[in-house]
């Protein structure tokens, strides 16, 4: 009973998860995130060109490495904070960031409490994973040599 | 069950969806005096550099319809009562409630000054006042201008309006900027890049005297000095509206009193955001934190205790991005300064060279405050620290490094925030 009470509770939300005993600090997660999110669709001209950001974080400490993204958090903090309305949650529960409603307060970076939404101080908007919207995979899971990323339903 | 939410701005927006999370039925009515909906308030001062209005649109008609809210503008609640359950409107009307929430937000604090009814004096807490005061200075062709306070309205309003060539004097009574918003290092970083661009500054003095005939022509200060200017902004802070809740004698302290369900002294009347005292978890005083995330989470929470989902507020906490100032981003939260030999700071100042700086403050092991400027990325783990009184002893000369990460957290701490999907409202409450 309490057990399918529990499921009940579980959002349809798909989202990645990161594996960090298998990472292995490659990068390849960021590169496939600025490309796909690039006009070029060029990972060269992606990151000399465009002036993009990626939007995992892999973080090294000694041997321990891991691919940091955005949680689409149950209570997104980054949404309480944002002042022009960028901000939203679909039904599911993802959270969106609309880049052109963007006003580049950096409200949301000060309150994420995952540091996984990214000023691009240039371009005066943030950006954070949009779980690869109109792609039917994320790009960094499918990147990952190494299954440090997986693609699975919130727990 | 019916609602009735005063005020249409952060909190409101909050209660809105507090209240559908919870309950998809129930009618909900809001009621603002302004006539523009739901605009943004903290980028009213955005208009002085040619924002279109359009852009300062926080929530639409379209959110409203598909929440289903009935949203009155242009109406004033002047009172409430409690034995009718009931607000009166301007209009003569009466609103009937179940539940009520108070967000009437803040007002701008205006001190006697000799001088001040003279045209060209202005306020910038409400979008209309933003657009009168910008209306002036096309209209006369104002050239200079003087700022009284130089607390993040008064540095806003000062910056966009040098952006459009326009002179201007900042009068301050501390002998710095932003005072205990920021710390000092800081305060002199924000300082320089603002003198750079010709702001000028005369710190420990204040306004005397308004002079002119009908209109401002100059201020005299303390100091005696005496400064041609046409216009005067008046920015040295914002006080609570208490004003309705007190028509109703609902208990205001520094703003009205609620619990941490955010209700008032009376039954089933709630206030959030500007207009209440909040409680600051860094030093567990009650304060006025009139800051845009806190009233919408206020609001939230307020909404899910009305809607009838018991949930405690996590209390307040001072965060500031300067957002205004293009050339460096200068992000904060908590405690910036020691206020005693107590508290441990931990510095990184590569300002100078490296165009970037990060302070830390710490108590009995548990970070307080921090300070991040040129580099922001990822600041937002350490205000989650900060909310969740992490112990931060194994790792806390990382703090200061650009590149901390959640990697230098304690392995249990990610597990259960990325496996276990801990990212709810109460998994970020501190552990006992
Ligand atoms: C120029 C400026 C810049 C700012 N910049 C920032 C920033 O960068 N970051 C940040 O965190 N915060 C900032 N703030 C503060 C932020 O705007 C407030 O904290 C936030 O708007 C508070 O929301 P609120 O819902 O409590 O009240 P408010 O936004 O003040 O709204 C109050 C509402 O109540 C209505 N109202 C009041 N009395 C009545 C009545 N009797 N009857 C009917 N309606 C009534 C008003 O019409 C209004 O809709 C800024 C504020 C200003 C003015
Ligand atoms: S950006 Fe941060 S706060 Fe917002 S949903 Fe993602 S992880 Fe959560
Ligand atoms: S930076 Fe953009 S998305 Fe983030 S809070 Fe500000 S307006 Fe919203």
């Amino acid at each position: 009973m309490e057990q399918k009470q529990q499921n009940k509770k579980r959002r349809n939300l798909y989202k990645v998860y990161p594996i960090e005993e298998n990472c292995i600090s490659c990068r390849y997660c960021e590169v496939a995130c600025t490309m796909v999110h690039s006009e070029s669709k060029d990972p060269i001209k992606a990151y000399k060109l465009e002036d993009l950001l990626p939007r995992p974080t892999v973080e090294v400490e000694g041997p321990v490495s891991i691919s940091v993204m955005c949680r689409h958090c149950k209570h997104p903090f980054c949404l309480d904070a944002c002042i022009s309305g960028a901000i939203w949650q679909d039904k599911n529960g993802a959270v969106h960031l609309d880049e052109d409603v963007c006003v580049g307060c950096w409200s949301c970076v000060l309150v994420c409490p995952f540091g996984a939404v990214h000023p691009h101080l240039n371009k005066r908007h943030s950006l954070k994973c949009d779980l690869c919207e109109g792609r039917d995979f994320p790009a960094c899971v499918e990147a990952c040599p190494n299954r440090a990323l997986v693609y699975d339903r919130e727990r | 069950m019916k609602y009735v939410i005063v005020g249409n701005s952060a909190a409101a927006v909050g209660c809105i969806n507090g209240i559908r999370k919870v309950d998809k039925e129930g009618e909900i009515t809001v009621i603002t005096y302004e006539k523009e909906g739901c605009y943004s308030k903290p980028m009213i001062a955005d208009i002085l550099v040619d924002l279109p209005e359009e852009k300062l649109i926080y929530k639409d008609k379209k959110f409203f319809e598909q929440k289903n809210v009935r949203v009155l503008l242009g109406t004033k609640v002047i009172k409430i009562d409690p034995e009718k359950r009931e607000v009166v409107l301007d209009t003569g009307i009466a609103e009937n409630y179940d539940k009520l929430l108070i967000s009437t937000g803040a007002k701008p604090f205006v001190p006697p000054i000799k001088g001040s009814e003279k045209e060209g004096v202005f306020t910038f807490t409400e979008l209309s006042k933003a657009k009168a005061a910008k209306e002036y200075i096309t209209k006369n062709g104002v050239k200079d201008v003087v700022v009284i306070g130089s607390g993040f309205i008064g540095l806003e309003v000062a910056y966009f309006l040098r952006k459009k060539g326009i002179n201007v004097y900042v009068i301050e009574l501390l002998n710095k900027v932003l005072g205990k918003a920021l710390d000092n290092r800081g305060s002199e970083i924000v300082e320089k890049i603002m003198r750079d661009i010709g702001i000028n500054f005369f710190f420990e003095d204040t306004i005397e005297e308004i002079l002119g005939n009908e209109k401002v022509e100059s201020v005299k200060l303390k100091s005696g000095k005496i400064i041609n200017a046409e216009m005067v902004i008046v920015a040295i802070g914002v006080r609570p509206n208490t004003e309705l809740a007190q028509t109703a004698e609902i208990k205001v302290n520094r703003g009205i009193d609620t619990n941490l369900f955010m209700e008032t002294s009376i039954p089933d009347i709630y206030a959030a955001g500007d207009c209440v005292e909040n409680i600051d978890i860094t030093d567990n005083t009650k304060k006025n934190l009139p800051l845009f995330p806190l009233a919408f989470e206020q609001g939230l929470v307020a909404g899910l205790n009305m809607a009838g989902k018991k949930m405690k507020y996590l209390g307040g906490l001072p965060l500031n991005s300067l957002k205004f100032l293009e050339e460096v981003p200068v992000l904060n939260a908590g405690i910036v300064e020691p206020p005693d030999s107590t508290y441990e700071v931990l510095v990184n100042d590569r300002f100078e060279k490296r165009g970037y700086y990060r302070k830390a403050i710490i108590k009995d092991n548990r970070l307080v405050g921090f300070v991040a400027i040129g580099e922001v990325d990822r600041v937002g783990i350490l205000t989650g620290i900060i909310r969740q009184k992490l112990d931060v002893s194994t790792f806390k000369e990382k703090l200061i490094d650009i590149d901390f990460g959640l990697v230098h957290l304690p392995k249990n701490w990610r597990e259960a925030r990325i496996q276990q999907d801990k990212t709810g409202y109460n998994d970020w409450r501190p552990e006992e």
